[in-house]
């Protein structure tokens, strides 16, 4: 056989948003071995949150370990110091809270879209994708105040309340970004080249996603039926229409079509959200110290999201962990690889919608 | 595919989606988190903004006459709000819709030396009152 080659691919590579770094042993094109490296952006926050901040800032600085999934990091965090502290959060505030966190849903995954475009070569999709994303964008800043880090949610509440005037923009501006949503779908549902280019390509079986724990879309895409949001009641998801979403197949193709049909459904969400507004008060007042452990799971737009909390009635955290869904998803990929020819590395890679500031925090 | 190809034309001939930012204005939106103004003739020091701001942002230096200054620091700023909710005095502080101005090497506080500074009038200040006491 042919000579062994390594390939190093990433921590900068042109098909990367983020620094993830493989080492690929080939054999002429098939890969026979890798390796992977996560922690090239590691800035010690968790450390950080355990001694310098008091636990109602934390909620801020672990919205900065990712500026994709801001709000469910903070979300997670809220949630579990709320539950280690027996505080009853209003329902008006859970409403906010979900409308932050679907919106921010519609723009992860369309940002995830139309980067799995660019790699397929779809430059065009792309640039479509990117320019209907810019509508969430506008949204969010709307709503929160920001376009990425949105500061919303604090233990006990949330920050801002919604006026007349901005529910009725967020209406018409919903309507638009449904029409240009479907118009997508049908694109990346029919479309000739993207079918020629991922279908069969990457596929992970049931028993493998089984096996080695996969999460988020590329699980569900997968015929696992797995979501947080469908087994932890942390946020009222199932009053406003919230649909399991698997798919047969468990290719890129597979992936990305979940990725889709998601998008539609948190935008059927946000619809029942603003319809089903309850009245009441956006925040309660916070008495005392959190005292014991608490852990939650948050469905991020990747996939599980886990917070472990400790505290001993002290103003500072005991212990802080975070585990993320792409941690979880290294190892499918590495499993992927082997096998795989060198040239389907970067669709593959993205089609896990990696997230390494996440990762290595 | 034929789809896109036809809406590709029509994009030939369409408006530019995004804003010539240098040679058009770029307003900041409505409910915008801009920055943090403070009126010190509102003030009641209690220093309640200093204890919940996450970045650290304001600070307050003691003076030896036992009066407190006010400092903020608007490129370390978060713009979250904590302060302004914290605020017991309504009024004091408030959240304008308005960016930064973007900051040139003279203009930016030389916030590390404050930040000594602060600490030090706080320790000198908290000793001071201790004498009184006793």
């Amino acid at each position: 056989m042919g000579n062994r080659i390594t390939i190093p691919f990433g921590s900068q590579h042109v098909a990367l948003p983020e620094p993830i770094r493989f080492v690929f042993q080939t054999e002429n094109e098939k890969i026979v071995d890798v390796e992977v490296d996560v922690g090239y952006v590691h800035r010690g926050i968790e450390k950080a949150c355990m001694t310098k901040f008091k636990y109602t800032q934390v909620g801020y600085v672990v919205a900065r370990v990712c500026g994709l999934c801001a709000i469910s990091h903070t979300l997670g965090y809220v949630t579990a110091v709320e539950r280690l502290m027996n505080i009853e959060v209003p329902k008006k505030a859970l409403y906010l809270r979900l409308l932050a966190s679907e919106l921010d849903r519609v723009h992860s995954h369309l940002l995830a879209m139309g980067h799995l475009a660019e790699v397929a070569g779809y430059e065009n999709l792309f640039m479509h994708t990117f320019r209907d994303r810019e509508l969430v964008m506008e949204l969010q800043e709307l709503v929160t105040g920001n376009r990425i880090q949105f500061d919303y949610v604090t233990v006990g509440g949330v920050n801002r309340d919604l006026t007349p005037e901005v529910e009725k923009e967020l209406r018409e501006k919903l309507k638009i970004l449904q029409e240009k949503c479907l118009w997508l779908k049908d694109v990346f549902e029919n479309d000739y080249t993207i079918k020629l280019r991922w279908k069969g390509v990457g596929v992970i079986t049931p028993e493998m996603a089984i096996e080695l724990n996969v999460v988020g879309p590329p699980a569900r895409a997968s015929e696992l039926a797995t979501d947080v949001r469908n087994e932890f009641n942390y946020l009222p998801f199932k009053e406003v229409g919230y649909k399991l979403i698997t798919m047969k197949g468990g290719d890129i193709y597979a992936r990305n079509m979940v990725r889709v049909e998601e998008t539609l459904n948190s935008l059927d969400m946000l619809f029942n959200i603003l319809d089903g507004m309850p009245e009441g008060d956006i925040k309660v007042p916070v008495k005392g110290l959190p005292e014991g452990e608490a852990f939650v799971r948050i469905e991020a737009p990747r996939g599980e999201l886990f917070y472990y909390v400790k505290g001993s009635k002290k103003m500072v955290l005991d212990r802080l962990r975070i585990r993320v869904p792409t941690f979880a998803n290294v190892p499918v990929m590495k499993e992927l690889f082997i096998g795989m020819d060198y040239a389907d590395v970067p669709a593959t890679v993205i089609s896990f919608d990696p997230c390494l500031s996440c990762t290595a925090r | 595919m034929k789809d896109m190809f036809i809406e590709s034309l029509k994009n030939l001939f369409r408006k530019p989606a995004t804003v010539k930012y240098p040679l058009e204005p770029s307003p900041t939106p409505s409910n915008y988190r801009g920055l943090i103004v403070y009126k010190e003739e509102l003030c009641i020091f209690c220093t309640k903004c200093e204890m919940v701001c996450p970045p650290g942002a304001i600070r307050f230096t003691y003076n030896e006459d036992g009066s407190k200054e006010f400092h903020y620091n608007p490129y370390l700023c978060i713009y979250c709000g904590e302060c302004v909710r914290a605020c017991p005095k309504p009024g004091c502080l408030i959240q304008v819709e308005e960016t930064a101005p973007s900051a040139t090497e003279e203009e930016l506080p030389n916030w590390d030396d404050l930040e000594r500074k602060a600490d030090e009038s706080k320790k000198r200040w908290l000793q001071a009152r201790k004498k009184k006491k006793s």
